[in-house]
């Protein structure tokens, strides 16, 4: 009797300590202090959203679309090609972060490209086109959290995180889109 | 408690332990990169594919292509609605020919084999070695080559005369009778161009045009126009004279089963009734007074009277058109076949009218009796250096040929092959060519008709390939021969300027358009449309020919029509379609009539010893009563020895039964040579077949119609317990959009709902297919096109064995009439059958996840993420059509780059889900998409969607649309009387997807079936 009682206990416990786990795991992927400092450390340029997109004083403000230039046209939002960037750092070295831009020349003077860490993605088994939710009038900043502000990007809790779709169906309800599944799971 | 665990206790402990198996779930995210282009390409969208426009290699028919691409890489290939031959449509082996592209057993690079093993090499040195060869076999360098592009052969010609040497065309294939059967009859050295859609009554003797010959596709359209039911309701005739039903045979509506090797004789006794009845025979009048009706009947073993029959309906039912023996039946005396059958034509007034001497497809004539001059000059020592360029002779051709012998004793060989066959296996230099898809080029596929050929994408990295015409320039440039560019495509675009005869300027435009279209046509000298038959030469040979040894069996080696020769062997979408006569994948098998084989006590499944006097295969039997009893048939195309890893070591080699005999005076390989013997080995072997059963048993599953019957407001067709009502919605196309209550649950059931469950949406489209099977010949191009377009992966031979077999759509073939003792008509019937997106589906309340469901639009949804593999769904399904992944076939069976061909718009399966058909959604969303983006409305117009199948048919038998569009094309096909859904009637499923009825000759029982 005690034996199952010993059992059971030690069962429970390595559920609890399992639960706990998986709970930190997930808070990982918030925008705890720990969590983006991950991040940043595993990107191969420390590139700064807010330095070109922003729009603070200093800041460029460029077009989400300039670099991310499929996305009114495609499912795929796109990324921007080395030479994209090296169209305008071929003559600007930086005054923030110089050894920065020095990385970015290197890849483009081995003719490698830069591989980047992905930080949002919804999974394989769901399409989605950013196309339509462009033509639909969304803001980028409604799905991808203030980009434009973002040193390092994090993707936003608990938008995003790519956990449910409870959060796409909510605004696909509110907003009268379609919330038949094979819309986007085929 | 002492004498073991109470139930409580045990409860606690599997909750307990069942905890603690849930931790095992969890692991930390993988990082994920994301890889940008360097430079991005100019015309590549990431997400929105790029289509170029080329011509398939894959047969002698030419069949212009529209390739799609994705991020650079080939994903799936259509046909190009602008070229004569293709008109949009693609048959299985085009499909396949992505997977050749893709084929992992490549050579990875120019290849040296010293001492017995082979040795990697460069480019560099690979060209040097060839010049130094050539240039030490002072004028001796035979190139052996199959149908080649006119730039392509114009360079391999000029090359071989700047450095010595000459070229031998070898065609496995090769209508080379027919061709000299025109010189024969009407001094046109050129195959003929059938109009078919202008027939009414086309007789065949033996000609598979449906499924090889120098056109399918292209007569596969033409046959659909004259074969299926007009708005007139009428339709031609086909009789089909032959020992064995092929496919083509097995579309017609009388078979008469003849003596294989007597076509020219029945030919001429046809001729000589409409001679003795009037019509005129020129110079041949007198031949056909001894070639008569009598002599016909001795030859063939049919009946005078239905010869007779035959013959004078040939002339009284509209235009007419005979044409000869195809492959699988040259004989010894093929092309006296080909102008006997040429000489009815002529008596019936179809030449100028159905057969035409001129804009005929090019197609492959190659000589047999050319290779074995160069096989004796090879023996003889007098080629110093063979090239071998998109052909496999040690595989096609017999041991009797001596081919591999005399090949092997050449000083140097060279292979241009782009992956491992029998004959690059005895090549001492391998300079592996690029797929056509890679490639530049050019096609005539008929005279005056010029196609491009260009790359679709950067040649496949994992592999160092090298154009062939490269190759030819680089090495002759070495030599010191300037030949008209320093690359093929530079030799090309010369050549197209110098046709074009304009200057840069002009030609640059032309270029580019004739890229974009696919195809230009040229003014080509005329000659008369129909001129008079020549007389006959000295004593042509019109008797039935010898036959080698004296086996109780005649033997039939036939094109496959899902390996061709043999080249498409290592495909495994080719090797698991199930062969479209036999239903049988992945192993060879031997037909044999069931009369034949239970006088001899064989079984199905019998593995059989094929005995010539030229060599032995070991088959298993399949039993077919499309089959004359005295006949045996194997297809081309199994038992390759060096063919990479899917190819290799699958089924026999039929060709290994056969003599090395050319046909005279054609030079055409003869297949139909040899008598065989049976000799049971006391094996046997379960059949990989994904056939159920080749009867209806009197289900209403694939009823037809009698033309006679048509126009008549009978209740026939509808089977028993039809429901009245059934048939006044065919007026709207059978469903009826009922008001869903708002959903709730006091709505239900919803008034009316038996036809129809959506709530009134009238903004969204209600999507339906509509399938005729009038028109659909059982070909199978579809259930390739559909795997193509939606990642389904192959699972093997165990796997089909088990009934596993992945295919989203499967081709049903159900005998109900075939007679192999007399003339008669024939009656099989084709069921193409994919998920039917049933109303009232079974399969839908089953699910306990609710994985699949009715969407709004009326399509069965699959949702693979929330499946969990329970398979009650089809269990369910009374149609069979749901498929289950047992296992991670697409990891485990798809290797790199084959990988590549993935549709990145469809989701890949792991294990544990189930598939079905799903209306190309992919398809479906796009339309949708763009429709939307374009600003036309959120429904898109009527054939903005066309699914794969439907892409693909040659015969445009497949039509998908949107029911709620009472203008649709869908819609208008659907309120035909034909009209009716598989099994509905019993079982009220209420499908989407409808069906038309054949319509036959003779006469259906009511119920729609014998």
């Amino acid at each position: 009797m005690r034996k199952h009682w010993l059992i059971g206990g030690v069962a429970g416990a390595m559920a609890l300590a399992g639960l706990a786990f998986i709970r930190a795991q997930d808070a990982q992927r918030t925008a705890a202090p720990g969590g983006a400092v991950a991040m940043v450390a595993s990107q191969p340029i420390a590139f700064p959203h807010n330095t070109h997109a922003g729009t603070e004083p200093g800041e460029l403000g460029m077009d989400c679309q300039y670099c991310h230039f499929s996305a009114e046209r495609s499912v795929d939002a796109g990324l921007p090609s080395v030479d994209l960037c090296v169209g305008c750092h071929q003559v600007i070295p930086g005054a923030n972060k110089p050894e920065e831009v020095a990385k970015l020349m290197k890849y483009w003077t081995d003719k490698q490209p830069i591989p980047w860490v992905r930080v949002y993605k919804t999974p394989d088994h769901a399409h989605y086109p950013h196309m339509m939710h462009i033509a639909a009038g969304l803001e980028c900043q409604q799905c991808h959290g203030e980009v434009q502000t973002m040193d390092v990007i994090t993707a936003p809790d608990p938008l995003w995180g790519g956990k449910d779709m409870g959060w796409c169906i909510d605004c696909h309800r509110k907003e009268g889109a379609s919330d038949d599944c094979a819309v986007c799971h085929y | 408690m002492s004498d073991g665990i109470k139930r409580r206790d045990f409860l606690k402990v599997l909750g307990a332990s069942g905890a603690g198996a849930a931790l095992t779930g969890c692991s930390p995210q993988k990082v994920e990169r994301l890889i940008p282009y360097v430079v991005a390409p100019e015309d590549i969208t990431p997400g929105v594919a790029t289509w170029y426009t080329t011509v398939c290699d894959g047969c002698a028919a030419q069949c212009g292509m529209w390739v799609r691409t994705r991020e650079g890489r080939a994903v799936k290939v259509e046909g190009n609605p602008n070229h004569p031959v293709s008109g949009g449509a693609l048959c299985g082996k085009g499909h396949a020919t992505l997977q050749h592209l893709y084929n992992p057993d490549r050579y990875a690079g120019p290849t040296i084999r010293e001492n017995g093993t082979l040795r990697p090499t460069t480019w560099e040195e690979a060209e040097a070695l060839l010049a130094q060869r050539i240039q030490g076999a002072a004028g001796n360098v035979l190139f052996i080559a199959g149908a080649m592009g006119p730039s392509m052969s114009g360079l391999a010609d000029a090359f071989l005369g700047a450095v010595g040497g000459r070229r031998v065309q070898y065609d496995a294939l090769s209508d080379a009778p027919l061709r000299e059967a025109m010189l024969r009859a009407f001094g046109t050295d050129a195959l003929p161009r059938y109009d078919l859609a202008a027939t009414r009554f086309l007789v065949s003797f033996g000609d598979d045009f449906l499924e090889s010959g120098p056109s399918p596709v292209e007569y596969h359209r033409g046959f659909a126009r004259m074969s299926a039911v007009d708005e007139h309701g009428t339709k031609g005739r086909f009789v089909y004279a032959g020992a064995r039903l092929s496919l083509t045979g097995q579309n017609a509506d009388e078979w008469i089963p003849i003596r294989p090797g007597s076509e020219a004789a029945l030919a001429l006794g046809m001729a000589s009734v409409l001679a003795a009845g009037g019509r005129t025979a020129g110079p041949w009048a007198s031949l056909l007074s001894t070639h008569d009706v009598a002599a016909a009947a001795q030859a063939t073993g049919i009946g005078e009277d239905a010869i007779r029959d035959l013959a004078e309906r040939f002339v009284s039912e509209g235009p007419s058109l005979a044409l000869g023996p195809g492959v699988g039946v040259h004989h010894r005396s093929a092309t006296a076949a080909h102008l006997a059958v040429l000489v009815l034509n002529h008596v019936a007034g179809n030449v100028g009218r159905t057969l035409h001497l001129q804009g005929g497809p090019l197609g492959a004539t190659g000589s047999y009796a050319d290779m074995e001059g160069a096989i004796a000059a090879m023996s003889g020592g007098q080629a110093g250096v063979v090239l071998v360029h998109g052909a496999n002779p040690a595989y096609s051709l017999p041991a009797g040929s001596r081919f591999a012998e005399a090949f092997g004793s050449v000083g140097f060989k060279v292979s241009f092959a782009s992956a491992p066959d029998e004959t690059s296996a005895l090549a001492d230099l391998i300079l592996p060519d690029r797929h056509f898809l890679e490639s530049w080029g050019d096609s005539s596929p008929k005279p005056g008709v010029v196609a491009l050929r260009q790359p679709v994408m950067q040649a496949v990295p994992h592999f160092d390939a090298k154009q062939t015409g490269d190759v030819l320039l680089s090495v002759a440039s070495r030599l010191g021969h300037a030949l008209g560019g320093a690359t093929f495509y530079e030799y090309l675009r010369g050549a197209h300027q110098t046709m074009h005869g304009t200057d840069e300027a002009a030609f640059e435009a032309a270029w580019r358009e004739a890229l974009r279209k696919g195809v230009s046509e040229h003014p080509v000298e005329a000659f008369p449309a129909a001129r008079d038959i020549l007389p006959p030469a000295a004593a042509p040979a019109f008797d039935v020919p010898a036959l080698d040894g004296d086996g109780d069996f005649i033997l039939m080696v036939y094109p496959s029509s899902r390996f061709g020769a043999g080249e498409f062997s290592n495909s495994p979408w080719m090797l698991e379609l199930p062969d479209p006569v036999s239903k049988i994948a992945w192993h060879s098998w031997v037909e044999v009539n069931p009369a034949a084989a239970e006088a001899r006590g064989i079984r199905q499944g019998d593995i059989v010893t094929v005995s010539s006097p030229h060599g032995s295969v070991e088959v298993p039997v399949w039993l077919y009563p499309g089959i004359r009893e005295d006949v045996v048939a194997v297809a081309m195309g199994g038992g390759h020895t060096d063919f990479g890893r899917w190819g290799t070591g699958k089924g026999a080699n039929a060709m290994t039964l056969l003599p090395a005999v050319a046909e005279e005076p054609s030079g055409a390989f003869v297949t139909l040579a040899t008598r065989v013997t049976l000799a049971p080995t006391g094996r046997r072997q379960r059949l990989v077949t994904t056939e159920g059963s080749d009867s209806q048993h009197d289900r209403p599953i694939a009823p037809a119609v009698a033309i006679a019957a048509l126009g008549h407001d009978s209740g026939a067709g509808h089977g028993e317990g039809a429901h009245g009502p059934l048939k006044e919605l065919q007026g709207v196309g059978g469903f009826v959009p009922v008001d869903a209550g708002g959903g709730k649950p006091e709505a239900f059931p919803l008034e009316g709902s038996r036809y129809g469950q959506y709530a009134r949406h009238e903004e969204k489209a209600r999507w339906a297919m509509a399938i005729d099977l009038d028109k659909c010949t059982g070909c199978s191009a579809c259930v390739t096109a559909c795997q193509s377009e939606n990642n389904i992966p192959w699972v093997g031979e165990d796997q089909v064995l088990m009934g596993r077999e992945l295919h989203w759509m499967r081709i049903e073939r159900y005998y109900e009439h075939v007679d192999a003792t007399h003339a008669s008509h024939v009656d099989v019937r084709f069921l193409p059958m994919m998920c039917q997106h049933c109303g009232n589906a079974p399969c839908e309340p089953v699910c306990p996840v609710y994985a699949t469901y009715h969407t709004p639009e009326g399509v069965n949804a699959q949702i693979y993420n929330r499946c969990v593999g329970t398979r009650y769904c089809a269990n369910n399904c009374p149609y069979k059509v749901r498929v289950y992944n047992w296992y991670r076939f697409s990891d485990m069976n798809v290797p790199e780059p084959m990988n590549w061909q993935f549709n990145p718009d469809v989701t890949v399966r792991t294990n544990g889900i189930m598939e079905k058909c799903s209306m190309c959604m992919q398809r479906i969303r796009d339309a949708e998409n763009r429709s939307v983006l374009e600003g036309r409305g959120k429904v898109p117009g009527d054939g903005d969607i066309v699914t794969a199948c439907q892409q693909s048919c040659p015969a445009g038998a497949i039509v998908f649309g949107n029911l709620r569009d009472p203008d649709s094309h869908v819609s208008h096909v659907v309120r035909s009387e034909r009209t009716y859904r598989v099994l509905d009637d019993l079982i009220n499923t209420q499908p989407g997807v409808s069906y038309l009825k054949k319509v036959t000759f003779h006469e259906v029982a009511p119920g729609g079936h014998e």
